[in-house]
């Protein structure tokens, strides 16, 4: 019995490694800190390493740093999901000096972002689903530290967000209608605001952004700026930090792409070919992020159950020898 | 094959099980927010008055008042010209690159950690020197405060407290404050034997033994406590701002994530700056309010 | 010394085992188990075994042994610094291991004061502060005690350095302190734990010296611990020798030199040069009779009828010896200050090596006076010869 499993095991030991000597190499992957683009990054590895013989690593990565490793050092080789809007100049530069390429879009529908407010507090004055509720009740919104004046949760410092919530509290002169804007200092400070926030049904009125598991967990209204979305004017200054004359406008929806270097895609076509096809809509992120927060999964063990559950839809992004050698490794997981 | 995999793999718990376990914890906790979490704020009412007040208080008086205080207190402890000139020009430098509320923001944190630190930690740390007992639980308690990474306690503290100074004072004081208890304890077991039964044969009760004798002569020890504990607090301050305490550690994240390298330094220097003239302060002090253990004729 | 004295102090039946199980262990030691098996049986340590004695109001009373004897132990159960296993500590006929902390409390406060090896000063306060701390904690204010600890430091000789932080002293003067710490608050029982053990050797006489001649005025029970005989002989009224924790002897100075109990006092006592280590006060004779006249006729009627020759004191002072043979050829109206032979006067306090030469030099006893010149008693030429005779 002993000696037979070990058998088997040496075996597929080297069954895997020559495989990786076969073809792809060594791919770095940037796991960035948030559940989405961890999940996507596993999923990445995952497919890599079994589906084209990738000796797939995941690097801790975050959207600046990660980008900008990218365009200078050409590390790691794939960004999976990558918020444009925070570094479109860095991407457009790399673009251009060839250093960078972009794969496809990793959410179709693009990133979500909006300032909410919990269902329950529209539920009971619906005229809070819109700002100029908002400001009229801004009194409904004490902060916890002051109560006499109202609190507006924004984007953790040296996110993007931080720039374009900035401009936009006051571009609708949230100020003026008694609100401060509190930094958060951080995503787990900000979710952990509205968690606690939900939790006890007490007032939060706040940026957040979808897909995350906290708005497919959380019931929670995105607010009408009643302006509709003025792309020209979001991009050209309210996602600058330099914005003299800011405008209301709502959050065009956010591109969200897979990212990869240059030398990847030269080096391994096939590969490539693989991250220009793989993207998920928000609806079906946000049903993989609800069931990750409820498992408690980590990145790993939610991609190993999206490959068991889903293969109707990663079955799309490849080819099928690849789907083939996937469906072994999965047999033998 | 299943009877013999412990082998090569560890026999862990079932993916199920570790799962249950894990949920029923979290959502107990969350129940527990939930049902407690507002009192346990109420509780903290006080303490937030009074760091907003505080606060408030150094930012609103005008600069110089402000300067000459500091200045003046920092005489007042060490009677020290060069030290004094030292700090006024670390301030004036940190007003003029525009961080000056930031720094009143730190300032005031730090001072309050420093005084619950203070307040909580010498009480811990006589008890532990009074009882083995004592020392044998919370010395194993200490070891899990300052190497347990901050978010893992600082997640759950949020989700109970929501974020701002209140958190953020617990974080920083659960990671500052082991350094002021062992010290105390340290300090109050190596008082000389001899001088303690010294007092006890000349009839010292145990509250004239500790005030009058123990804690006096450990004060060294505690004093040097009291420096490591203000030197941690500082260090704490960007994770403290990660979840919303105002103050340098807001501009030294937000140049980390952007890298804005000079920013990062502007502000890390103005931290730099603070740590240096408590720690140097607090020195002095310590130093010149022991001045007659030093001998000066026969030693 | 004199039997009239009434009993202070009494140990009964004390035993220190040190271990965590020590009152389970006691019965074994009680049983005859030695140190040795106690400690290969059950890991704890024989401190005291079985210690009796009885200490006299007034008299110094010094426990002697090596180190490892039990000796600094011992002391300290005089004032429960440590709790025995088992035995009676009795002050004034009260057995003080029944008194509640409180009480305990007040009877350190009252009855004792202790002098440390090592001072056990307190650094941080200034030299008066440390005088006058036994009053201090009493709650007495520092206004009160505090002419009352410039005047004790003024006795030991430290005037003027009341500002003095402990630091700044040198060993004697420290210790100096700490004996002044221990006079100014009025207890009637001195603990003294090698006092002087740490001082220089010339340091330490001098101190021994003024303890003597504070003995004198004060006249304190005195509890003394030394690992040293000579300083034992000398300042002792009686000695209890140490060893392993079991008391071997206790008696007088001169018991312990010229009549050692067992083998372990007399290598000890073998090593003393006697002339130097015992004073007048172990081989005198207290005998206070004298004569007190200037004619010889004053002094007829009350010569000792069995001596051959006596003192003669005029107004309480000494005048000389006279001699039956003298007193006997004398008109009634001579005068007595013709005839008398200057034989010298010694101090109970001077060493048997000062005294040797006079006693030498008349074949007369010498008169034992103290400090005011009143007659204490006499030295005979022939105890002072056995003494030294070993």
């Amino acid at each position: 019995m002993y000696k037979k499993s070990i058998i088997a095991s040496l075996m597929a030991l080297a069954a895997t490694s020559s495989f990786a000597a076969t073809s792809c190499g060594k791919v770095e992957i940037a796991d960035m800190n948030w559940n989405s683009a961890s999940l996507m990054a596993n999923i990445d590895k995952f497919i890599l390493t079994n589906g084209y013989g990738c000796d797939a690593e995941l690097i801790p990565g975050d959207t600046m740093p990660t980008s900008t490793s990218m365009a200078e050092k050409g590390q790691p080789d794939i960004a999976p999901e990558l918020w444009t809007n925070a570094v479109e100049a860095l991407i457009n530069r790399g673009v251009e000096d060839g250093t960078l390429s972009v794969a496809g879009k990793s959410l179709s529908d693009g990133g979500e972002e909006g300032f909410w407010v919990p269902k329950y507090m529209v539920d009971e004055n619906p005229e809070l689903a819109t700002i100029s509720g908002i400001k009229k009740y801004a009194k409904d919104f004490p902060s916890s530290e002051d109560p006499s004046v109202s609190a507006f949760y924004g984007c953790p410092a040296g996110w993007a967000c931080q720039i374009t919530g900035g401009n936009l509290f006051k571009a609708m002169n949230l100020e003026e209608a008694g609100f401060e804007l509190i930094d958060p200092g951080s995503s787990a400070g900000l979710s952990g605001s509205l968690s606690r926030a939900y939790e006890r049904e007490e007032s939060w009125f706040g940026y957040y952004w979808a897909p995350t598991a906290i708005l497919g967990k959380y019931d929670m209204v995105k607010v009408d700026f009643e302006s509709g979305v003025d792309a020209e004017h979001y991009k050209g200054c309210i996602s600058e930090e330099s914005c003299m004359d800011p405008q209301v406008t709502m959050f065009p929806p956010s591109p969200v792409y897979t990212v990869t270097t240059a030398n990847f895609k030269k080096s391994n076509p096939e590969a490539y070919q693989y991250t220009t096809q793989r993207s998920l809509t928000n609806d079906q992120m946000n049903m993989l992020l609800a069931w990750m927060e409820d498992n408690q999964a980590d990145g790993q063990y939610a991609a190993e159950n999206f490959m068991f559950t889903y293969p109707e839809i990663w079955s799309k992004w490849v080819n099928k020898d690849v789907k083939a050698k996937i469906d072994n490794a999965l047999d033998s997981l | 094959m299943i009877d013999s995999s412990w082998l090569t793999e560890f026999p862990d718990m079932s993916r199920r099980e570790l799962l249950a376990i894990r949920q029923s914890l979290d959502s107990a906790y969350r129940t527990f927010s939930r049902d407690y979490g507002e009192s346990i704020e109420n509780f903290f009412d006080p303490l937030l008055y009074f760091l907003v007040w505080f606060e408030n208080l150094l930012i609103e008086t005008p600069w110089w008042l402000v300067l000459a205080a500091i200045v003046g207190l920092v005489y007042a402890a060490t009677r020290s010209w060069k030290l004094c000139s030292g700090v006024l020009a670390a301030f004036l430098a940190i007003g003029y690159f525009g961080m000056w509320e930031d720094t009143m923001r730190t300032l005031s944190i730090i001072t309050v950690c420093t005084i619950l630190s203070i307040c909580i930690g010498i009480p811990i740390g006589i008890l532990m020197a009074r009882s083995d007992r004592a020392k044998s639980i919370i010395t194993p308690m200490l070891d899990i405060m300052q190497t347990m990474p901050a978010f893992v306690y600082l997640i759950p503290v949020v989700m109970l407290l929501g974020i701002g100074r209140i958190p953020g004072v617990i974080a920083v004081v659960i990671y500052a404050i082991p350094p002021v208890i062992r010290l105390t304890n340290l300090g109050i077991r190596l008082v000389n034997q001899e001088t303690l039964e010294a007092a006890t044969a000349y009839g010292a009760t145990p509250t004239q033994r500790l005030f009058g004798v123990q804690i006096p002569l450990a004060m060294p020890t505690i004093m040097a406590g009291i420096n490591q504990t203000i030197m941690m607090a500082l260090a704490m301050v960007v994770v403290a701002s990660m979840i919303g305490v105002k103050g340098l550690g807001q501009p030294v994240l937000k140049s980390i994530t952007n890298q804005y390298f000079t920013l990062g330094l502007l502000n890390g220097l103005a931290i730099v700056a603070l740590a240096i003239i408590f720690d140097r302060v607090s020195q002095s002090y310590a130093k010149r309010a022991q001045k007659h253990l030093e001998g000066t004729e026969n030693g | 010394m004199d039997n009239t004295r009434e009993t202070l102090i009494e140990i009964e039946g004390l035993y220190q085992i040190f271990g965590p199980d020590a009152k389970n262990v006691l019965p074994k030691v009680k049983a005859g188990a030695s140190k040795e098996e106690i400690l290969a049986e059950t890991g704890h340590t024989i401190g005291l075994q079985d210690i009796n004695l009885s200490v006299k109001r007034g008299e110094i009373f010094v426990i002697m042994g090596l180190s490892g004897s039990g000796k600094s132990t011992l002391i300290r159960h005089f004032n429960r610094l440590i709790d025995p296993t088992a035995g009676k500590i009795k002050v004034e006929g009260d057995d003080i291991m029944e008194l509640p902390v409180k009480e305990l409390t007040t009877f350190r406060r009252h009855k004792m004061a202790m002098v440390f090896q090592h001072f056990g000063l307190m650094p941080h306060r200034c030299v008066l502060d440390n005088v006058g701390y036994g009053l201090l904690i009493k709650g007495e204010k520092r206004a009160e005690w505090k002419p009352k600890a410039v005047n004790w430091l003024e006795t030991v000789g430290l005037g003027g350095y009341e500002d003095q932080y402990p630091s700044q002293l040198s060993g004697g003067q420290q210790q100096r302190v700490g004996l002044a710490r221990a006079l100014c608050t009025d207890a009637e029982i001195l603990l003294m734990d090698e006092a002087f053990s740490a001082l220089d050797p010339l340091i330490r006489s001098e101190m021994q010296e003024q303890l003597i001649d504070l003995q004198e005025n004060l006249q304190k029970t005195i509890i003394f611990i030394t690992h040293d005989l000579d300083e034992a002989l000398r300042l002792g009224d009686r000695i209890a020798v140490l060893k392993d924790g079991k008391l071997v002897q206790v008696g007088t100075p001169v018991d312990i030199v010229l009549k050692p109990e067992d083998d372990y006092v007399r290598a000890f006592a073998k090593d003393v040069n006697r002339a130097r280590a015992l004073t007048v006060q172990t081989i005198m004779t207290a005998d206070t009779s004298k004569l007190e006249g200037i004619s010889a006729k004053d002094v007829r009627d009350i010569f000792p009828a069995d001596r051959g020759h006596a003192f003669v004191f005029n107004n309480n002072a000494y005048q000389g010896v006279l001699t039956k043979q003298q007193l006997d050829d004398m008109q009634d109206d001579d005068l007595l200050e013709k005839v008398l032979i200057k034989v010298p006067t010694v101090r109970r306090t001077n060493l048997l090596q000062d005294v040797i030469p006079l006693s030498l030099n008349t074949r007369f006893d010498l008169p034992v006076v103290n400090k005011q010149g009143e007659l204490k008693g006499r030295v005979e030429a022939s105890k002072l010869a056995d003494v030294l005779s070993p």
